[in-house]
């Protein structure tokens, strides 16, 4: 008999707080965007803009990511999570910096003006959440029986994660007390994608590649092709960053650049391989965000590989960051909260129930009809806007903001729907009533 | 070949063993909206004189945040029809689960084609 660990999930309390208030913040980012489209086509570095990236970066995807991130975590090492108490604390803290941070930089007038020190303490705070989230992380793995790949991928992500958000603080520090002789704009750079190679994409990287396999029923035995990822990318990153912060960023960056998309292709090719051993189904709505989030990335590499060799103008550069976080980003949270939060949320209402009776399937738990309209309201919203700020086209900027906040009501709909659910149980031995 | 046509009817708990093979097509795994049978995750059931079920069974994957609402369900479905009996569900990785484990009909209730 081999091992006999199963999936042991952590209360729900150490979870479900950090997918509402993403639905939350998901919903303020895009009312802010509408009201805010100028600092998109303006063509200009402006504080606004940086409050609505820290909204979307940390309100809504690192937020999420963390609750998914502290469900997960124990799956991937068959063992309990490290600590639910900082779980919890982690979500207080990110939730508190976040709204400090981002208040901070909206009533910074300028680059010139003083940063308020209420905005610095959120940026403290919100690198005291990545610290308890990588101790957990640490902690959980730490005592993870079997070596994986993934997990290499998920801690390395979390390391990356409290280099970003100490970055961030140092970089906050340096508008309230400027202390740095480099610019702010370069280094903003660097931090930038700390972020987004070093802890979005590795992260991503590493549950993907537990979860995809699982939810497509697919296997490779191509580990090696995650290990050779992993090495990739984060030489890439670290010379990227190495290289960056001393020359500045330079014509060698398309070769860290390069080593990055080798690492890109080889999880691809992972992936690819899964998907071709898979048991053949029509992918559902929920997947098919997923298959979206990966043009999308495709779309932010296009959009990598033409800043690097050309350098245009900021408001091209803003068009990258869209697909990258209203795309890439975006488009995989929202499908991927619809095979995670049911799941935790049925699992608490009916695991003990399972067998027992009539019970609802945790598909069942969320309106599809909804999720439709998420699906159509989100590809206008970001097709629209990446082809309004091409075009200069403020009526279309304005509709496709108009759907993005059709998107994230119809989400978060779904998301209080869901948390709000109540347990429907039938026993096995009492007359099942008709259907209505 | 399934659990059920495998079973030998001198099998001193062959009835048993019938009623309780039969039960447990209607634990569904809520994911893939399969009863567990059909996808072969079933690898053997014993029933010992001191009213004891013994079911052998693996998960679609090692990491399945559902197994334990599974393993429920099972016992669950068994106590329904043996409520005297103390029901132990063990969780084997070795056979591991392919899609070869996979009924005719389960393949059909996935959308699979069928073997061969």
């Amino acid at each position: 008999m081999a091992k006999i660990n199963i999936a042991k999930a952590p209360v729900n309390s150490a979870v479900l707080p950090f997918y509402g208030t993403a639905a939350l913040f998901f919903i303020l980012l895009s009312i802010l965007l509408l009201f805010q489209s100028g600092s998109l086509t303006g063509g200009y570095f402006n504080f606004h803009l940086l409050s609505i990236v820290h909204i979307a970066v940390l309100g809504w995807l690192t937020m999420i990511i963390f609750g998914a991130g502290y469900q997960l975590l124990p799956v991937i090492c068959e063992r309990n999570l490290f600590s639910e108490k900082l779980a919890f604390a982690s979500f207080l803290l990110l939730l508190t910096g976040v709204v400090l941070l981002a208040a901070g930089f909206w009533c910074t007038p300028s680059l010139g003006a003083v940063f308020p020190v209420w905005g610095l303490i959120g940026g403290g705070l919100i690198f005291l959440s990545s610290l308890l989230f990588v101790c957990n992380v640490a902690g959980t793995s730490k005592i993870c029986d079997s070596y994986s790949i993934q997990k290499n991928f998920i801690l390395t992500s979390a390391i990356w994660l409290c280099w970003t958000t100490l970055a961030g603080f140092l970089l906050a520090w340096n508008l309230r007390y400027p202390y740095i002789s480099k610019d702010h704009l370069e280094l903003l750079k660097l931090h930038a994608h700390m972020g987004l190679a070093g802890w979005f994409l590795q992260l991503i990287i590493g549950v993907s590649a537990k979860l995809i396999p699982m939810f497509l029923l697919g296997r490779s035995s191509k580990n090696n092709l995650l290990t050779k990822a992993y090495m990739l990318i984060n030489a890439g990153m670290l010379l990227f960053l190495t290289d960056g912060y001393l020359n500045g960023i330079t014509d060698q960056a398309i070769i860290y650049l390069i080593l990055l998309l080798a690492g890109i292709a080889c999880w691809m090719l992972y992936l690819k391989d899964v998907y071709n051993n898979r048991i053949k189904r029509p992918l559902d709505i929920t997947l098919r965000f997923t298959g979206l989030s990966f043009i999308n990335l495709g779309l932010t590499i296009a959009a990598l590989i033409l800043i690097v060799l050309w350098r245009p103008p900021i408001r091209s550069q803003i068009i990258y960051g869209l697909l990258a976080i209203l795309g890439w980003l975006s488009a995989l949270a929202l499908g991927m909260t619809f095979k995670t939060l049911p799941f935790i949320v049925w699992n608490g209402h009916y695991k003990h129930l399972n067998g027992k009776g009539k019970i609802p399937l945790p598909k069942e738990l969320y309106r599809h009809n909804l999720l439709q309209l998420q699906w159509w309201l989100y590809l206008l919203a970001l097709y629209g806007l990446t082809a309004g700020l091409l075009l200069q086209l403020d009526l279309l900027i304005k509709v496709s903001m108009l759907s993005l906040i059709g998107t994230s009501l119809s989400y978060g709909l779904n998301i209080v729907i869901i948390l709000r659910h109540k347990t429907i149980f039938i026993h096995a031995t009492t007359p099942e009533a008709p259907d209505r | 070949m399934p659990l059920l046509q495998k079973l030998q009817t001198d099998d001193p708990f062959f009835e048993q063993k019938t009623v309780a093979l039969q039960r447990l097509y209607e634990v569904i795994d809520p994911e893939l909206f399969v009863n567990i049978m059909d996808l072969g995750l079933v690898y053997g059931i014993e029933f010992t004189p001191a009213q004891k079920i013994l079911v052998t069974m693996t998960l679609s994957t090692p990491h399945c945040p559902l197994g334990e609402a599974i393993q429920e369900g099972v016992k669950n479905k068994l106590l329904q029809e043996f409520p005297t009996y103390q029901i132990q569900t063990v969780i084997v990785w070795t056979p591991a689960w392919s899609l070869e484990n996979v009924s005719d009909e389960g393949r059909k209730l996935l959308g699979m084609p069928p073997k061969g």
